[in-house]
């Protein structure tokens, strides 16, 4: 800590003193609402800049933050120093190498996911080679349980090197990483693992093509202090593709990738060493939604057992920019049933997705037109799309059995005996058994969770000629979770060991049966989720801008949430008189507020530079993705959220 | 808060309020950072400013407002092309969505300078974390202004400051 402030104080003078350049942010975050859901973000970056030095502090002062733990610290610092044909890096390291398969280092303060090295880069440049190591440390930080506090820790000491040519279109890479980890379990004592990476990553850029190929093979053990056994050895890797065509204004992009570092049946990440290791942040192959709507149904990616493909077409139309997006994913093998709780692995044989239902497949796709029209004065977005996916599967089989049939009778032995004579038999009797098989016949027993959404956003701003603009936004959706059952079977019986029959008297009778998981505020299932999100905003530039925001849902698939205040935003935009004449009991909302959310924002340019803005109102929780990292977000009822960002 | 909480918080509100009262009319010089452009070649911040000067600004593929800026910005840097002017959109994606940028920008037939920062290294360096951030460069790497985030409309002020910027060039060249 005291070696942290000497450094502060010092670059602070120095900058302080104008013996360097330097640029400055600042970010500060405020929230407070009527659930006692509080936070105070302070964030300072300073960057100075002295001939080839580079020197970077980040101060945060949080207490609570967001999400995270309290912090009054500098919590970022690095010193760089390029020279020529070196460049050194002390501090906090974040590298991307190739796709990051290998390493994608981020510090994602939405998701709270930061996987940078504290530690030191070396770099080494002779033409088109390039050396880099990297050495260091990194603590991450993880919630599996807990909304806000991070409750799962793994701490690596990691070295990686990278061997790069770069000869004008071409570029090869060879990389590799070691990683000693201190794991956090989701059950037991933590462990001690060694993670060996290899890979290689190779581009190449043409007028009208360009392609990018990336591979990483990675062995991961557990250190027990008594060697290395082979029973804790796990192997994986993982490939990704990616080709681009271009033609005139069109351009086609192509995605494959297929990641195998840890299979296991079920629809949730086992967190087990074997697993992609933090570094490893790879592409996802699903569209970058920015609609909130669309954002809510993301798929949560599986990094450890996932393969797929996605091709996006973007081109240009009568001036508009077109999209036009599909992607295809699920697990790299197909599950079967052997009991209730048994699984066994089927490899898919060939290199696609799989569409069979045990293999969790995933399928979504997107069309876009957006643009200026109208002398540039009318900007218009107007989207589609929908998805599909597997998102459970608690039994899956399909396959024959037969009914065994056990018949007996009893077999007597009536020989006299020559004490007693013919007068006394002496009977003795055995019961026998005789095995039989009925001919096999089809059993089928399929159980899994299904969720379907239909979305269209729609965005429209007009810009007057005096500055102002009025913006309107709309996004409409349809979302089902079903649980379908289908088959002639219900279930695996232990007892029996074999599959208990629907009808015991017809197999061939079939049940196919689909129950929604929705449910209304009142507690009855529905069938399909409506949502809407509707935005209205004004805005003057350069100054400021308005926006008012409802967001309003018909379902939902765990406990309906409570609107616990009447505020007085609510009531303005419901046009409820009686709010302001003091005849409504505002802890008591009225029925008509229920299932919406009704948020305003304003924000105000200071300067060019500096921007506040002041939230009032209430927002949906729900999954929020960013990087392939998602969280649940708590909602946030009837309070404030003010920001101030500055840069200079 | 404990005394070392408040040492620690006391300058940086010092020097907060030490970086508002800066004379922003001086300026900073950008650093010469070197940038991978998006068809493969490298070139430093420097080396872009020595004909005229230069507008930074970050986007990414899933940002609304960048691509809603991002048509003016075209339109000025060919505008003012005579005059040594660029633009440099230095592109933010990750390998979530790197793939798409090129397909996107050449879909959109733009003419700017396209730069790629996939860790975000060079927009920690400039502060252009928050997208869009625009930076005006003069033609001797001095940072003439800064802009956070896009309100429709704001394209006309865009155009204000680059054209101030150039006449400013131009008058010190009739002059000298």
């Amino acid at each position: 800590m005291k070696v942290k402030v000497v450094i502060f104080f010092i670059c602070t003078t120095l900058v302080a003193a104008n013996e360097l350049d330097y640029n400055a942010a600042i970010n500060t975050n405020y929230g407070n609402n009527y659930d006692f859901y509080n936070f105070s973000e302070n964030i300072f970056d300073l960057n100075f800049f002295y001939n080839d030095l580079h020197g970077w502090i980040q101060y945060e002062y949080s207490n609570p933050p967001d999400i995270g733990f309290p912090t009054n610290d500098i919590r970022k610092f690095r010193m760089e120093y390029a020279s020529g044909d070196f460049n050194l890096k002390l501090g906090d390291i974040y590298e991307i190498w190739g796709r990051g398969m290998m390493l994608n280092q981020f510090d994602d303060q939405i998701t709270n996911f930061d996987n940078g090295t504290r530690g030191m880069l070396v770099e080494y440049m002779n033409g088109p080679l390039m050396l880099t190591h990297i050495n260091g440390n990194s603590n991450m930080y993880s919630n599996q349980y807990s909304d806000r506090v991070p409750d799962f820790n793994n701490i690596h000491n990691m070295n990686a090197n990278r061997l790069q040519y770069d000869w004008n279109s071409l570029l090869l890479g060879l990389t590799q990483l070691r990683s000693n980890e201190d794991h956090q379990l989701t059950l037991g004592p933590n462990v001690s693992v060694n993670h060996n990476l290899k890979g290689f990553y190779t581009s190449w850029s043409g007028a009208n093509a360009d392609f990018f190929s990336e591979y990483v093979d990675k062995v991961s053990t557990v250190y027990t202090g008594t060697g290395t056994p082979n029973d804790t050895l796990k192997k994986g890797f993982g490939v990704y593709h990616n080709i681009n065509l271009y033609l005139g204004n069109w351009g086609l992009s192509s995605e494959y990738k297929r990641y195998a570092f840890d299979a296991a049946h079920g629809d949730i990440t086992v967190n087990e060493y074997g697993n992609q290791i933090e570094y490893q942040q790879m592409p996802t192959l699903g569209k970058e939604q920015n609609a909130t709507l669309l954002g809510r149904v993301t798929h949560n990616y599986n990094f450890n057992d996932e393969r797929g493909v996605q091709f996006e077409l973007n081109g240009s139309l009568l001036g508009l920019a077109v999209t036009a997006q599909y992607s295809h994913l699920s697990r790299d093998e197909e599950w079967r049933s052997v009991t209730n709780f048994d699984w066994e692995e089927k490899p898919i044989s060939n290199y696609l997705p799989s569409s069979n239902e045990s293999a969790l497949p995933y399928w979504e796709n997107y069309q876009e037109i957006s643009g200026y029209i109208l002398d540039d004065k009318l900007y218009f977005k107007l989207g589609r799309g929908n998805n599909k996916e597997i998102t459970k599967a608690p039994k899956y089989f399909e396959g024959q059995q037969m009914d065994k049939f056990i018949d007996s009778f009893w077999s007597y032995d009536t020989t006299d005996t020559v004490l007693f004579g013919t007068e006394y038999q002496i009977i003795d009797s055995m019961e026998v058994f005789d095995t039989s098989y009925s001919d096999p016949y089809d059993v089928m027993s399929k159980w899994w969770q299904e969720t379907k959404s239909f979305t269209i956003p729609v965005e429209l701003n007009y810009i007057f000629e005096n500055g102002y603009t009025i913006g309107v936004g709309f996004q409409y959706q349809e979302k089902s979770i079903m649980d379908r059952k289908m088959g002639n079977s219900e279930g695996y019986s232990a007892a029996d060991s074999s599959w208990e029959m629907y009808n015991p008297d017809d197999y061939t009778e079939y049940f196919n049966t689909t129950t929604t998981k929705l449910f209304s505020r009142e507690g009855d299932p529905v069938d399909t989720q409506f949502n809407r999100l509707l935005y209205i905003s004004i805005s003057k530039a350069p100054r400021w801008s308005f926006t008012i925001t409802q967001d309003w849902t018909s379902a939902f698939d765990a406990g309906a949430p409570v609107d616990p205040y009447y505020n007085p935003l609510e009531a303005l935009v419901y046009g409820d008189l009686k709010y302001f004449t003091g005849e409504r009991d505002k802890i008591a909302p009225p029925s008509w507020t229920e299932n919406r959310w009704v948020s305003a924002e304003f924000a105000y340019n200071i300067t060019s530079s500096q921007r506040v803005s002041i939230f009032y109102g209430s927002i949906q929780g729900g999954l929020f993705c960013s990087n392939g990292v998602c969280r649940l977000i708590p909602p946030f009822n009837d309070g404030l959220k003010i920001t101030y960002s500055a840069s200079f | 808060m404990n005394i070392s909480k408040k040492i620690i918080t006391l300058p940086i509100i010092s020097f907060s309020f030490l970086l508002l009262a800066k004379d922003v009319d001086k300026g900073n010089t950008i650093p010469n950072l070197k940038i991978r452009m998006l068809d493969g070649s490298s070139a430093t911040i420097h080396e872009l400013v020595e004909d005229g000067p230069l507008m930074i600004d970050f986007w990414a593929t899933w940002c609304v407002p960048c691509k809603k800026v991002m048509k003016f910005l075209d339109q000025y840097h060919q505008e003012f092309e005579d005059e040594g002017f660029k633009v440099l959109m230095i592109n933010t994606d990750t390998p979530r969505s790197i793939g798409k940028v090129k397909s996107y920008v050449r879909s959109q037939d733009y003419k700017f300078i396209v730069g790629m920062d996939p860790n975000k290294m060079i927009s920690k360096k400039l502060n252009g974390m928050v997208m869009p951030t625009l930076i005006l460069v003069d033609k001797g790497g001095e940072i003439k202004w800064r802009h956070q985030g896009y309100i429709p409309g704001e394209e006309v002020e865009i155009k204000n400051q680059i054209e101030m910027l150039i006449n400013i060039i131009k008058g010190n060249t009739v002059e000298g």
